[in-house]
């Protein structure tokens, strides 16, 4: 049997430098899979020695995309480690910023990061705009900015692109490739609101920047609460956030979940026959209490699809492995264990070197176990736990759709869940609004907690564990004599595209991309579409942790 | 290099400014025992007569210059490096001393309520308050003597003003005895003027803090305000133990001191080859500058003394003094060859030392004083008889400004020609004024008397700005033109981009948008029409933007950004042909795209970097490419066909963020990994979108980097302080500061100086600017500035929430 190496460096439309490489078979199926980091860059090593007090103002540049919730579990780290907890308010202006973050994610990853994928924009150019009219009303009673009118200055617009052979980003896609399933019609759709995706995550970044001064890296969080008080009290404010929200709303419910259930028809078939589905381990860490009653994303774990064994997260399970990651460790003496950057380099050629070490990427593992974390995971615990918020959103979904839950293990099934979360976390914003308005009403004016800082023990340890857009993030930090003396991230994405582990058991995209078959190994779209289904981030995923089962923040990191 | 200057006047202004301009990257400290910044003491009579406040006459120093004030230095340690206050030690690599001169007294008069030396601008300020209905009693006749005379005439204040000389000279002994009289008899004309010749203080009586009575030989007076000005003597007491000295701070021909870090520069040094110490502002400024260029390294200079020329101006005689350095006063073979007018009163004295021309001494006179330098720098010899026949008359009226040889009927054609109506008008036509500053206030008022007609002034100056205008937008069109002719990359020519922009819905945007970044770039509003213009040519420029060590975070940034939508922007106009984080190619084809524009572009597409770069472990810690091609490698492989670099971001500049302490993977920034310093720099974490276009756009109009600061950043978003222009400002100004997050003053938007705001060392216009549409920016927020665009050290030192001071603690 002859194997071929395909090799795709840079994967584009991520955050990252992230490279992937394939071996198949005669027959063009995937037979093995390396997802590996490129970059080593090290945040945590820079913010040891510092004072807490700064570390999410640093942790925050650990990535551009995901950016405020990096700041935010930096925060919040610090905040439990010192027993501080924010004022309700804070809490409030908090998860208003990281709910419009989780929309606004969504919507760029699926439109403008992913929907390439599946979205064949020289097809496009053949619609009928009378055709595409009716094709849409088909989805929603009101479909957005879906007049024949509309649709021919579209496909105006993108004929002169296509005509002039210079298409600018657009050059060198797939374009024709036989993966693409899309009418013209279909395609012009999903192109139109592309385009009109672009005007909605401007003016989403605008209602963030009224709490965070500006996006990406915003600047309104302290330890113990938050700075925007002045905005926070200023009704026009509010209100600008609130009509924002309300626009971003609309394009929800009539152009992103009507352009999901069209592209779950259209790619049925690879759904339901499992294309791009995992090993079947999920795991959600909970989070965003509201009106101190219900979580918005409830905890739980899940192990080869076995639905009925849901059990509750534990963090005390998390371990982290690092045999083919770029990295050592001294593990004679736990209390001295250090772990430091060990590159063993790539081939000659400047493939990776498969049997041995290959990515910056770490493999974290619960119960020894690689996770799949992120949208599926949490719309699937969200379902198998009755939450108020996630199962009747999702289960009206799945009906219309003709899905059953198992359908969200696969490369359609995660954009689906994506959908399903922005749709419910846009719902929860009114919701939080509303109890802010409520608190200033009745004079709660209080944004902050106050703290000595001379008057705080010198040692001690916390950690920031939020569900952020990609799944679990997670935040350790260790403080002695007053400075962090220990830091530690495992991001969504280092679950996801992990290495293979100490058993040579695969990460989640490895494991993800093994059995699907490419169509023109030269064009290797399919692969494409399984690793963009999971919304890759790898400026966060590289970190240098070490557990090995024991608790997170015992371990010291060295500097290279 | 940390450069320590101590000394608040010209010397040290002009030694600081002169490392700055020689070379960037030292740290350079001006220590001053003054409560002011350091000022131009040519000008203290402004202060007495209240026409111009210290501020006034302030010194420009570089901004990067950092001044001490009220630190009176009182030892140095040689061997430590240090030098001392009363209450404070400053470290040094190098040292330059110009501290100057101290006034002489007959007696100490510091603490005396009616007395004072003339010396500083406490002195002038004491002065000025003081002499109200005062008997002022001026003693020494000298120069400065002279001006404060004819300064306190000009003013109310005095009751009676008299000016003591113990022999019978006024200005320099050498001076004819015809001019002396002319002079007393001139001012004297006021009554309440007594120039008493042969007389001095003979006694005093003092009760408390004030002088109730001075006895003169002549004179007995009542409720005097009396002031020395006798002379000086070098400053230098507090270098006695540590530095050679005699009368000044002892230095050789380099300035340098008998401690090899240690230069002495001004009035405070002496040489040890002649003796001479400097009096004169172009002496002393010449002085630091041989210092600067020693110190520095660079080629070894020594100083020379020059031929000199000074002028005064008092009542209505304009002395002019030539000095030859090889001028002995005291010599016995000094001959002097008068040539008087009477009814001009006018004398040219000439004074002659074997043949050789060696000093004039010219009072209105007509003379071509420039003409008798050249003769005494040649060494010319001349016989006596020469003067009176062939006398050098100016034919350009006298010299008014002898830094550059001006004379008066030159700047008076200047001002008519170009209607000039005020001194800063002046600026570009003739540096007149500007270098020592001694006879701008001559001119000043030179431009007073010209007679310009108001009318025609503004015509004058309004055709002149429009010609620039006109030639400087000519220019742009041109260059506009040549992209006219490129074919389009993407497929939206000026044409259809009308129809783009209505189809969108966009046209009112697009026109806001036009005028807005016309603001930003600080053009006039003229402009609009080019900038216009210059956006649609945005596509015909092929754009490669490389991610490296970053966050994607600057990618983020300026896809977010609108009006109109910046994604518009590439859609439509950029031709941004590479960016991994949008395009749809990717591995083998992306890389194609890559190679193509290279090839194919080569001199032609613009590179924009994002992220800083990795050296460390050769460069391994970053790896991109289907080969693996480290990070650094890739950037030289693009960057040497690129017409021009943008470094977007902090990472970009100097590492940022990720080269910060401890630098775990010895990350650098652009600039620095290709070993290239024109490459523009726009540092911000995130940079602020704007600013990238606003480049783009300046880059096409004009064909040319945009004027960048000392970090490579263009001047037009870079080069205002945050502090300076930040909407808080007004209640730093009142004194009102949140103190406590949340409290009464961050609900009402106080300033946030003291929860650690970093404005004041921030240079940068996200408040003109803002972020996100103009939605907000961190101080509007409630955060205050972490100065991100200063890159890495913004993360070492500025992002946090304490001040300076706290952290320090």
């Amino acid at each position: 049997m002859s194997k071929k190496k395909i090799v795709i460096d840079p994967v584009t439309r991520i955050e990252g430098h992230l490279r992937i490489e394939v071996e198949i078979d005669e027959n063009n199926v995937v037979k093995e899979a390396r997802a590996a980091g490129q970059l080593f860059r090290g945040i945590e090593i820079i913010l040891k020695g510092r004072d807490p007090r700064d570390a999410g103002l640093i942790a925050q540049r650990i990535c551009g995309v995901c950016t405020n919730v990096h700041y935010r579990a930096s925060v919040t780290a610090v905040e439990n480690a010192y027993g501080i907890v924010p004022p309700p308010n804070a809490q409030i202006i908090r998860n208003l910023i990281t709910l419009s973050l989780f929309v606004q994610d969504h919507i760029v990853h699926f439109y403008h990061l992913h929907s390439l994928d599946y979205v064949d924009i020289v097809s496009a150019l053949e619609a009928d705009v009378k055709k595409a009219e009716e094709v849409a009303v088909s989805y929603h009673d009101y479909p957005y900015r879906s007049s024949v009118g509309h649709f021919s200055s579209i496909k105006e617009k993108l004929t002169s692109f296509v005509k002039a052979g210079r298409l600018g980003l657009f050059a060198n896609g797939y374009w024709g490739h036989d993966a693409y399933r899309l009418s013209p019609e279909e395609n012009l759709i999903l192109v139109n609101h592309y385009m009109e995706a672009l005007r909605i995550q401007t003016t989403l970044s605008k209602a963030i920047a009224i709490f965070t001064g500006k996006t990406p890296h915003p600047q309104n969080l302290v330890v113990g609460g938050v700075t925007s008080v002045a905005d926070m009290l200023n009704p026009q404010r509010l209100n600008d956030f609130i009509f924002i929200i309300k626009d971003v709303h609309d394009f929800i419910e009539r152009a992103y979940i009507p352009d999901m259930k069209l592209l779950v028809n259209a790619y049925k078939e690879e759904m339901k026959s499992g294309v791009g589905r995992g090993s079947g381990n999920f795991m959600a860490a909970g989070s965003y209490m509201i009106r101190g009653e219900e979580k918005i994303f409830e905890d739980g774990v899940i192990f080869d699809h076995d639905f009925d064994g849901i059990e509750p997260f534990d963090e005390k399970h998390i371990t982290e492995e690092m045999a083919r990651s770029w990295y050592k460790s001294d593990s004679n003496d736990p209390y001295s264990e250090k772990t430091e950057p060990f590159y063993t380099d790539l081939n000659e050629d400047g493939t990776l070197k498969g049997e041995e070490k290959y990515s910056w990427i770490k493999s974290p593992r619960y119960r020894a176990k690689p996770m799949e974390v992120g949208p599926a995971a949490r719309m699937i615990v969200g379902y198998l736990k009755d939450s108020k918020r996630i199962k009747p959103v999702l289960k009206s979904f799945m009906e219309e759709t003709g899905m059953e839950l198992i359908d969200l293990s696969s490369t359609i099934g995660r954009n689906v869940a994506r959908a399903v979360e922005a749709k419910i976390c846009s719902d929860a914003i009114f919701d939080f609004c509303s109890d802010l308005i409520e608190n200033i009403k009745y004079y709660d004016e209080e944004t902050w907690t106050k703290f000595d800082f001379d008057k705080l023990p010198k040692e001690t340890q916390g950690c920031g564990i939020h569900e952020v857009p990609r799944g679990v993030l997670s935040h350790f930090v260790r403080i002695e004599e007053g400075k962090i003396a220990n830091y530690q991230v495992i991001a969504p994405t280092t679950w996801n595209a992990s290495p293979k582990g100490e058993k040579g058991k695969r990460g989640p995209y490895e494991e993800s991309l093994i059995g699907i078959r490419l169509s023109d190994p030269s064009r290797p779209l399919e692969v494409l579409r399984v690793v963009h289904s999971f919304d890759p981030c790898i400026a966060c995923a590289v970190h240098i942790v070490n557990t090995r089962g024991k608790s997170l923040s015992q371990y010291r990191i060295s500097p290279v | 290099m940390r450069i320590v200057i101590v000394g608040g006047g010209i010397a040290a202004a002009y030694a600081a400014n002169a490392i700055m301009q020689k070379e960037k990257g030292h740290d350079v400290l001006i220590v001053t025992a003054e409560k002011y910044p350091p000022y131009d003491r040519i000008h203290l009579c402004r202060l007495v007569d209240g026409s111009a406040t210290v501020e006034d006459i302030r010194l420009d120093l570089h901004k990067s210059v950092k001044v001490e004030l009220s630190q009176k230095i009182v030892s140095i340690d040689t061997v430590g490096k240090k030098v001392f206050s009363k209450n404070a030690s400053y470290s040094y690599d190098k040292l330059i001393i110009a501290t100057g001169s101290k006034p002489k007294e007959l007696f100490d008069v510091s603490e005396l309520e009616n007395a004072s030396t003339f010396r500083s601008a406490d002195d002038g300020f004491k002065i000025a308050s003081g002499i109200k209905g005062s008997n002022v009693v001026i003693v020494g006749v000298g120069p400065i003597g002279l001006e404060l005379l004819d300064t306190l005439v000009k003013m109310d204040a005095p009751n009676t003003v008299f000016l003591l000389s113990r022999s019978r000279h006024l200005y320099d002994h050498v001076l004819d005895p015809r001019a002396v009289e002319w002079i007393a008899e001139s001012f004297e004309e006021d009554p309440r003027v007594k120039i008493s010749f042969e007389d001095e203080i003979v006694d005093k009586q003092i009760e408390k803090n004030r002088i109730s009575k001075i006895v003169t030989k002549r004179y007995t007076i009542e409720n005097p305000f009396l002031i020395f000005g006798i002379g000086k003597k070098p400053n230098i007491e507090f270098a006695r133990e540590s530095l050679d000295c005699d009368r000044g701070i002892l230095v050789d021909d380099t300035m340098k001191t008998s401690d090899p870090d240690i230069y002495a520069v001004g009035e405070a040094a002496q040489l040890r080859s002649t003796g001479f110490i400097a009096g004169r502002v172009k002496e002393c400024t010449q002085q630091a500058g041989v210092a600067v260029d020693n110190l520095l390294g660079n080629k070894p200079v020594n100083f020379q003394m020059e031929v000199a020329i000074n002028e005064l101006k008092v009542r209505a005689f304009q002395f002019v003094d030539v000095v030859s350095p090889s001028y002995d006063p005291h010599s016995k073979a000094n001959e002097d060859i008068i040539i008087i007018s009477k009814s001009l009163k006018r004398v040219d004295q000439y004074i002659v030392y074997k043949d050789l021309l060696i000093r004039f001494i010219g009072l209105n006179s007509n003379v071509d004083v420039i003409e008798l330098k050249k003769m005494m720098e040649k060494k010319t010899p001349v016989d006596p008889s020469f003067f009176y026949r062939s006398r050098k008359e100016s034919k350009k009226g006298r010299l008014v400004c002898s830094c550059t040889g001006t004379y008066e009927q030159d700047l008076i054609e200047l001002i008519k020609e170009n209607a000039v109506t005020s001194f800063s008008e002046l600026k570009g036509l003739t540096r007149a004024g500007r270098v020592c500053g001694r006879c701008r206030q001559d001119i000043v008022e030179l431009i007073k008397r010209v007679h310009i007609d108001p009318e025609l002034a503004k015509k004058i100056r309004a055709q002149k700005e429009a010609a620039r205008e006109e030639k400087k937008m000519e220019l742009v069109r041109k260059r506009i033109e040549k992209f006219n002719r490129l074919h389009p990359r993407n497929r939206i020519t000026t044409e259809n981009l009308e129809e783009a922009l209505k189809a969108l819905d966009m046209n009112r945007e697009y026109n806001r948008w036009i005028s807005m970044i016309t603001a930003q770039m600080r053009l006039s509003p003229a402009y609009e029409e080019v900038v216009d213009s210059a956006v649609r040519q945005l596509n015909k420029i092929p754009i490669v933007w490389l991610e490296l060590a970053d966050c994607s975070g600057n990618s983020e940034a300026f896809i977010k950004t609108s009006n109109p939508k910046i994604t518009d922007l590439i859609l439509n106009y950029i031709s941004l042909d590479y960016h991994e984080l949008l395009m749809a190619a990717a591995g083998q084809h992306s890389e194609s795209v890559l190679k193509s524009v290279i090839q194919n572009d080569k001199n032609r597409y613009i590179l924009v970097v994002e992220g800083a770069v990795p050296l460390g472990m050769d460069g391994k810690f970053l790896r991109i490419g289907p080969r693996g091609e480290t990070g650094v490698k890739l950037l030289k492989r693009v960057a040497e066909g690129a017409v021009a670099v943008m470094a977007v971001g902090s990472c970009a500049l100097d590492g940022g963020v990720v080269a910060a302490g401890p630098n775990p993977t010895g990350a650098v920034g652009v600039s620095e990994a290709l070993g290239r310093k024109d490459i523009i720099n726009l540092p911000g974490c995130p940079v602020n979108p704007v600013n990238i276009v606003g480049t783009l756009i300046y880059y096409i109009m004009f064909d040319e980097m945009p004027e960048l600061d000392s970090l490579g950043r263009p001047k037009w978003a870079y080069g205002y302080r945050i502090h300076d222009n930040c909407e808080r400002r007004g209640h730093f100004d009142m004194d009102e500061f949140v103190l406590e997050w949340g409290d009464e003053g961050a609900k009402m938007g106080w300033c946030l100086f003291k929860m650690g705001c970093k404005g004041p060392y921030a240079h940068l216009n996200c408040p003109q600017v803002k972020f996100n549409d103009g939605m907000s920016w961190p101080v509007q927020a409630g955060h205050g500035c972490i100065a991100c665009g200063e890159g890495k050290i913004a993360f070492d030192r500025y992002a946090n929430e304490r001040t300076i001071e706290e952290r320090k603690r």
